[in-house]
């Protein structure tokens, strides 16, 4: 096989074995690799209905077939398990430099089952594979437990790990690696710590093959080109990097601020990538192979709240600001890294506590339920404390490493909570921006914004402007995205190559690059393929056309102030045609004529 | 009018506003008003060959003006305006 490497490593941690398997050709053709081979392992090795925290539940650490090669921006791996946070299929995406490491070592996927009743790790050095004692490793932070492991193997080494939040069972906990990247989302750090399992250490020295080296090249050089002349994957994301859009969404009345209470928030300007730029921002950084560096390594010199580290990122500047209130960007910086360091997602972290200020200061929490924090909406002091406090498991922290929904659901408020399938949305209003609302709703992971990206359209002009307002074609405007970025998930390259290349680019590296030829129909369809395995998953696990929704704030209480004031998100407009399009009947079921169209 | 700069056009502009108390009447009038105060670079930022600058969104009370008649967009003195090259993240 070429672009893949042909074997997959299955670790079982109950029984302390190791074994080797050939990558099934079929399955690495149709699902591409990552997210889509992923999903379709745990599709066919995990029975629906398991405890996400249980042994029975498995892990798939899988880069894809882009990652290792000089692909631009193709550096990225996924880790794929039942979600403990939604029960959903949890594909969450990662970059850095741990993925091309583990293709190095040889290997399409790292599978681990069972769970080891002490503390371990996984040490792999190309062919050889150890699981290791972890105990001294427990209970340590992301950055102290990486650097202890690294002395421990090989100072290059590249590492996985997860902190005291996944040791802990916080259904928002990440698997960090390279300290300060994160496979974020829909709790998958949690997973690995219910199997006891602190890290997988990788050093790889094995190539990856190439199919037709001379069209790769020609390939890779033609998307790099157009990559780096557009002007955001250029220049713009560099300069600034993701942070810039905090004030073009305030501008638009689009920044979900307050726990969505409004759509704008006065002091934007002060959270956004110009002020990170100017205060901040040490220097960009990249991820492997990457033609963007949208990274941000910082610091923050600020007695109250010191550091230096990496971030934040658009959604977590907004979440530890407008939404929370909190106008001081180096609050917002800290709060980025203790999540980093006790391996937490800065999203749903954000989104929790906003959502507990609004409880707070609606009387559903006081302040002995919060161990004496008034957190009101903009103490940013508070929000710091409430991070660490969910970090280190400790009181009012162990609710909040719960997610919004199980929180507000405690206190008789689950309405309060902003999140679709109990996963906290992102830095897009939905009543601001309608197709986004749509994608939150038939999110397969929950309340996601990179799993269709239409603020591209509706917002970012890239592409035929479209009205945000509007409701027209934003159904298939959903799908397209939803489809594109589940195949080129699959394929191990960043979102962000998608400012300069789009589907028939990436069909022609993946072909050249696996001597499989992908014509941009048969691309998208995997994509297609994807997208459905997964919605079979959900209506397994008992999801519903009712889960196909937003919370009721967002369909009924009009946004305040801004651009976007008086609108609401009309989902009801929209998510018909989504389903007659996707080819689902009116309960948002894949048909038999769509089942058999995709193989599946 | 109220003019506020993001990004690079508050590199290009050197300030963060700017008010107008009698703006043109239309966007295309504003830009070229723009453009004479902040020099080449600016104007070759905002406008290409008489239209709209491929890079450019400019926002007109946090409307895009591409969906509301472009360069024909009509101005009051009460609106804000928003300038922002293409940006993008998430």
């Amino acid at each position: 096989m070429y672009g893949w490497t042909g074997t997959i490593l299955r670790v079982d941690l109950t029984h302390g074995t190791v074994r080797r398997e050939r990558t099934d050709r079929e399955l690495a053709h149709d699902y591409i690799g990552a997210r889509g081979m992923g999903g379709r392992i745990i599709a066919d090795e995990v029975d629906p209905q398991a405890d996400p925290l249980g042994p029975e539940n498995k892990m798939v650490f899988a880069p894809g077939p882009f990652t290792g090669t000089f692909a631009p921006s193709g550096g990225r791996y996924n880790v794929i398990t039942k979600s403990p946070l939604n029960n959903t299929i949890a594909a969450s995406n990662s970059g850095g430099t741990f993925g091309p490491e583990l293709k190095y070592a040889g290997y399409d996927a790292v599978i681990v089952e069972g769970r080891s009743r002490t503390p371990v790790y996984l040490w792999i050095r190309d062919d050889e594979v150890v699981i290791r004692d972890a105990s001294a490793f427990w209970g340590m932070n992301v950055h102290d437990a990486v650097d202890a492991m690294r002395a421990e193997t090989d100072e290059d080494a590249k590492v996985a790990c997860i902190g005291p939040a996944g040791e802990n069972l916080s259904l928002i906990a990440s698997v960090m690696n390279e300290m300060h990247r994160a496979a974020g989302r829909t709790g998958v750090g949690a997973v690995m710590g219910s199997k006891k399992l602190k890290a997988i250490v990788v050093v790889g020295t094995g190539p990856v093959t190439v199919a037709d080296p001379d069209r790769f090249k020609s390939a890779v050089l033609s998307c790099t080109g157009k990559i780096k002349a557009n002007p955001v994957g250029g220049a713009g994301l560099k300069a600034y990097g993701t942070n810039v859009l905090v004030n073009i969404l305030n501008e638009v009345g689009a920044l979900p601020t307050r726990n969505f209470q409004d759509g704008h928030f006065p002091n934007a300007d002060k959270t956004g990538g110009e002020s990170l730029a100017a205060n901040q921002l040490v220097r960009p950084k990249g991820c492997y192979a990457c033609v963007i560096s949208c990274g941000r390594v910082t610091k923050t010199d600020n007695p109250l709240y010191p550091g230096m580290g990496e971030g934040p990122e658009y959604e977590t500047a907004w979440g530890f600001g407008a939404d929370s209130g909190v106008d001081n960007l180096d609050a917002i910086v800290k709060a980025n890294y203790l999540c980093n360091e006790y391996g937490l997602d800065t999203i749903s972290m954000s989104a929790t506590i906003a959502c507990a200020m609004e409880l707070y200061e609606r009387g559903y929490l006081t302040k002995e339920d919060t161990d004496g924090l008034d957190l009101v909406f903009g103490n940013a002091q508070a929000m710091v404390e409430a991070v660490r406090k969910t970090g280190t498991g400790e009181g009012f922290g162990k609710r909040l490493a719960e997610g919004s929904y199980r929180l507000a659901e405690s206190v008789g408020h689950p309405e309060l909570s902003m999140t679709t399938k109990k996963q906290e949305m992102p830095a897009y209003d939905p009543r601001g921006v309608q197709g986004i609302g749509l994608n939150y709703a038939t999110g397969n992971r929950g309340g996601c914004h990179v799993r269709g990206y239409t603020i591209s359209y509706e917002v970012l002009g890239q592409g035929p402007p479209m009205d945000p307002h509007a409701t027209e074609g934003k159904a298939a405007l959903d799908i397209a995205f939803q489809n594109l970025t589940a195949a080129l998930d699959a394929t191990g390259s960043c979102l962000f190559a998608t400012f300069g290349i789009g589907g028939p680019e990436l069909a022609e590296m993946l072909s050249a690059l696996t001597g499989e030829e992908y014509s941009l129909e048969e691309f998208l369809r995997a994509g297609e393929r994807i997208w459905n395995n997964e919605r079979l998953w959900n209506l397994k696990v008992g999801y519903s056309a009712a889960d196909d929704t937003l919370p009721k704030r967002l369909l009924e209480e009009p946004i305040k102030t801004g651009a976007s004031r008086g609108e609401v998100n009309r989902l009801d407009e929209m998510l018909p045609e989504y389903y007659s399009l996707r080819g689902w009947d009116a309960d948002g079921v894949p048909t038999q004529a769509k089942l058999e169209e995709l193989a599946l | 009018m109220h003019i506020k700069y993001f990004a690079t056009f508050r590199e290009l502009a050197g300030e963060r506003s700017f008010d107008l108390d009698e703006p043109p009447p239309d966007v295309a009038g504003l830009l070229e008003l723009l453009a004479t105060r902040y020099g080449d670079r600016f104007r070759r930022a905002v406008l290409a060959d008489g239209h709209l600058g491929p890079e450019l969104i400019l926002l007109v009370n946090g409307r895009n003006v591409r969906l509301t008649g472009g360069l024909a967009t009509p101005l009051t003195p009460r609106d804000d305006v928003s300038v922002f090259p293409m940006v993008a993240g998430g």
